[in-house]
């Protein structure tokens, strides 16, 4: 009994010894992240969803600002220009360059890395587009690298900055070539500002700071560490106990968090929840446009930012309006483009359509990362439907289930939805180029000539101006014809401690600019 | 004796064998991995080339085959997901679960022994009742309100312990208490009831009508037999706890067997859910057929026939 007791207060001394832990200044910053998505090291084998720590380990051919804009200072490119055909792309690499090995970073890193990052064993967001465009790759100099088209293009600067997926990032040839794929993986080495130091799968992902980079200084954070914390609880425990600096959060719990004086840093609109229809749409009661409309007049679009976001959104009204991307292509969202919530119209529209009786519509429910409210929105739209008269039934899955049917085509007229990240002009053009193209087959929801016409001459134009007028009317096209229906913009939250300081968390996808924050320049 | 242990060892293989097959077809019947690796915009051949270079553009048999021909030198191929070894994931996780298990079992049997003897001895009482009611919560709170409530006060509020990942030996014991309780009460319980039974006997009588003390009576001469059947448990309980600590390892962030499985299910991830679902077999034959040695080793009335 005695050894028992002993044992007991042992344990029971563990308390004491554990006091909390001080929210204090320290030369470590650490990151709990909710999922690190695919968890590799290797960017050709992890695309742009886990950029935020490649990002530091790595530096671009193209640099960008936080606010998604290009930048000559952010990349390993100086400068960049295209030929008179816009067939030829010469970037001027910046001298004295180092890997974390010593080795300087030359135009056959790059030539060798593109051609790694658009070969058939790449999962990247942008190696199919790359290869079918890329002709050729050419190194006249060592600090100078050429990139031939097949045909002539604006957009090879941009798919090879940070602005987009991680096709840009440059790796060591010399050393991946002596070491191999496998090693690399496991222990990569980059030229960013932070080196690889290790990884505990499914725990954590630690780096440590270069003494001085060209992009940030010498780092004012000696080791950064992305902890996986998957349940959010936790990840409020450990910012309350100091032990984590950022950590994402959801929205409903931003409210509680400010009280406590943690500040909370927005990413505006980081995504747009937009809901489409799985085609063909011949035989569906959506091939009619004013049924597309009335489903879209029946959507309280501002109750469903307040009720289910926690005021954490606004309401969208372009299908795949990618609002980072308005900017560039000089789009501007007008009153009339905006829907009121108007369920008697919508009643009426559907009566004018031959459907006064309603139809039945099966909606898909699932979560998705970053979009845990994913199953009481999908209850709350089949919610307002109903109350316009269509019988709507909600399908529980997870999205690989409801991503296979929508490829498939299994179950035309069904409905699912994404949480489809906000992008520069680039991306846009990728995501709707994949959405919106009839071409693009299996992921294609819009199969709309007029549209697909446009988007071709968006792929041979060279005047940056003309694809803006181009956009602009494809985006005009989807909100005119209720191409599915978009419903909110989401904001994504995420709690700093209260030491954190100030931190531009900007506008680029799946990137948080941890290397802005650790600047000393 | 060794026949015994040679009869038990067959079955095991061949219920190992027969999971193979289980494992194998209901993974690939949860769906296609690509559709989660690969990105939306990813053409058809980058589809057709991501499957040939994964190996799953294979017929199934040779798909099965191969991962049966290769697991048997304990190759269980590449993740999916994480695109490592998957031996060398097993290896990372493991040894956390069993850690996370062990301190988990020696807490629950700490808790367990005196709570079980008390109850026992003092039937009826307010001691009794209220150890009851530990069994009761133990076995009917969900896991993982445990686990968030003592996150949320005990390491959030109070800021006693730490919350989530493995940083010494201060990190296990909220993980460690949470996936314990249940063993707590189900031990205590059985304890309880084993030892009532001891105390009736006549060599326990015996051992009070010739004058020893009771605490010795208790403590040496009752508890010694009455914890045949929890030896028994116990073992069977520590296999439970290290194959089912999903829950407490998402919550508690333990990058444990548990959330591997969990991350490899939510990811379509084949090679690592086949791995996983077999080493956790494995785990529970092993400590099965230890428990059953054990019986027959601490138990003489017991007798294998082979």
């Amino acid at each position: 009994m005695t050894i028992y007791l002993a044992i007991v207060a042992a344990l029971l001394s563990i308390t004491l010894v554990v006091g909390p832990v001080a929210a204090q200044g320290k030369p470590e910053l650490t990151v709990a992240l909710s999922s690190f998505s695919t968890e590799v090291l290797d960017p050709v084998l992890g695309g742009h969803i886990v950029k935020y720590y490649l990002s530091l380990m790595f530096d671009y051919l193209v640099g960008t600002t936080p606010d998604g804009l290009p930048s000559k200072d952010g990349g390993l490119a100086t400068r960049w220009e295209p030929s008179q055909d816009h067939r030829r792309w010469t970037f001027h690499l910046r001298k004295g360059v180092k890997f974390h090995t010593g080795e300087e970073v030359t135009s056959e890193d790059v030539k060798w890395s593109l051609q790694r990052a658009i070969g058939k064993r790449s999962t990247t967001g942008y190696a199919g587009p790359l290869r079918t465009l890329i002709q050729d790759i050419e190194t006249p100099a060592p600090d100078r690298v050429v990139i031939v088209t097949k045909e002539p293009t604006l957009i090879i600067p941009t798919y090879l900055s940070r602005s987009l997926s991680t096709e840009g990032m440059v790796l060591p040839k010399k050393y991946i070539e002596a070491n191999g794929d496998d090693v690399f993986a496991r222990k990569p080495v980059g030229s960013g500002p932070y080196r690889f130091v290790e990884q505990v799968t499914g725990s954590h992902i630690k780096l440590t700071a270069v003494d001085s980079h060209w992009r940030i200084g010498a780092p004012k954070y000696k080791t950064v560490t992305f902890k996986l914390v998957p349940e959010e609880t936790t990840r409020i425990a450990l910012l309350r106990r100091g032990e984590v600096d950022i950590a994402d959060v959801s929205r409903d719990r931003v409210a509680e968090l400010e009280r406590e004086g943690f500040p909370i840093h927005m990413r505006k609109e980081e995504a747009i929840l937009t809901m489409w229809w799985i085609l063909p749409r011949d035989g569906m009661p959506t091939k009619d446009r004013r049924v597309r409309e009335a489903l879209n007049l029946a959507v309280d679009r501002g109750e469903l930012a307040q009720s289910i976001f926690a005021g954490k959104a606004d309401p969208a009204f372009i299908p795949m309006g990618l609002s980072w991307s308005y900017r560039d292509f000089g789009f501007k969202l007008t009153p009339e483009m905006q829907y009121p919530y108007d369920p008697a119209r919508a009643k009426k529209l559907l009566a004018e359509a031959g459907y006064g009786g309603g139809f039945s519509m099966d909606v898909y429910a699932y979560q998705l990362p970053g979009l845990p409210e994913g199953k009481a929105f999908a209850e709350a739209m089949t919610g307002y439907w109903q109350k316009i008269g269509v019988q709507t039934k909600l399908i529980p899955v997870d999205y690989p289930a409801f991503r296979k049917n929508w490829f498939d085509r299994k179950t035309p007229g069904a409905m699912g939805y994404y949480n489809i990240a906000n992008r520069d002009w680039i991306g846009t053009y990728a995501l709707i180029e994949k959405m919106a193209y009839s071409k693009s087959k299996a992921s294609d929801v819009v199969n709309d000539p007029e549209i697909d016409g446009m988007l071709e001459q968006v792929l041979r134009q060279t005047d940056k101006d003309k694809i803006g007028v181009l956009m602009r009317n494809v985006y005009t096209r989807l909100r005119s014809e209720h191409y599915g229906v978009p419903v909110v913009y989401l904001h994504s939250p995420y709690a700093a401690s209260k030491t954190l300081g100030k931190w531009n968390i900007g506008t680029v996808m799946y990137d948080f600019f941890i290397d802005e924050l650790a600047s000393s320049k | 004796m060794i026949r015994f242990v040679l009869a038990r060892l067959v079955q095991s293989l061949v219920a190992l064998a027969i999971l193979t097959v289980v494992v194998f077809v209901l993974a690939r019947a949860t769906g296609d991995p690509l559709q989660l690796i690969l990105p939306m915009s990813a053409s058809e051949e980058d589809y057709a080339n991501a499957r040939q270079y994964l190996g799953l553009d294979r017929p199934y048999v040779e798909q099965y085959f191969s991962f049966v021909g290769r697991a048997l030198t304990g190759d269980f191929g590449n993740s999916l997901r994480a695109r490592r070894p998957v031996v060398e994931l097993i290896r990372d996780r493991l040894p956390n679960s069993l850690k996370l298990a062990a301190f988990a079992m020696t807490a629950s049997l700490l808790m367990a022994f005196p709570l079980g003897v008390i109850a026992a001895v003092h039937k009826g009482t307010a001691i009794d009742r209220a150890a009851q009611v530990i069994a009761v919560l133990g076995q009917s709170l969900p896991t993982f309100w445990v686990a968030i409530v003592l996150i949320e006060v005990v390491a959030g509020r109070l800021q006693w312990l730490p919350a989530a990942g493995i940083d010494g030996f201060a990190s296990y014991v909220l993980p460690g208490f949470t996936l314990g309780w249940f063993v707590v009460a189900g031990m205590m319980r059985l304890l309880r009831s084993s030892m009532l039974e001891v105390l009736d006997t006549e060599y326990v009588k015996l051992a009070r009508v010739k004058g020893v003390v009771e605490r010795r009576v208790v403590w040496l001469h009752a508890l010694k037999n009455a914890l045949i059947p929890v030896v028994t448990f116990a073992g069977i309980y520590f296999s439970i706890l290290v194959t089912t600590a999903i829950v407490v390892e998402t919550v508690f962030a333990w990058p444990g067997l548990g959330r591997l499985a969990y991350e490899a299910i939510t990811s379509r991830d084949f090679p690592v859910i086949q791995a996983v679902v077999l080493t956790t077999a494995a785990i529970v034959a092993l400590v099965n057929l230890s428990v059953d040695c054990l019986y027959a080793f601490i138990d003489p009335r017991i007798r294998y026939a082979g």
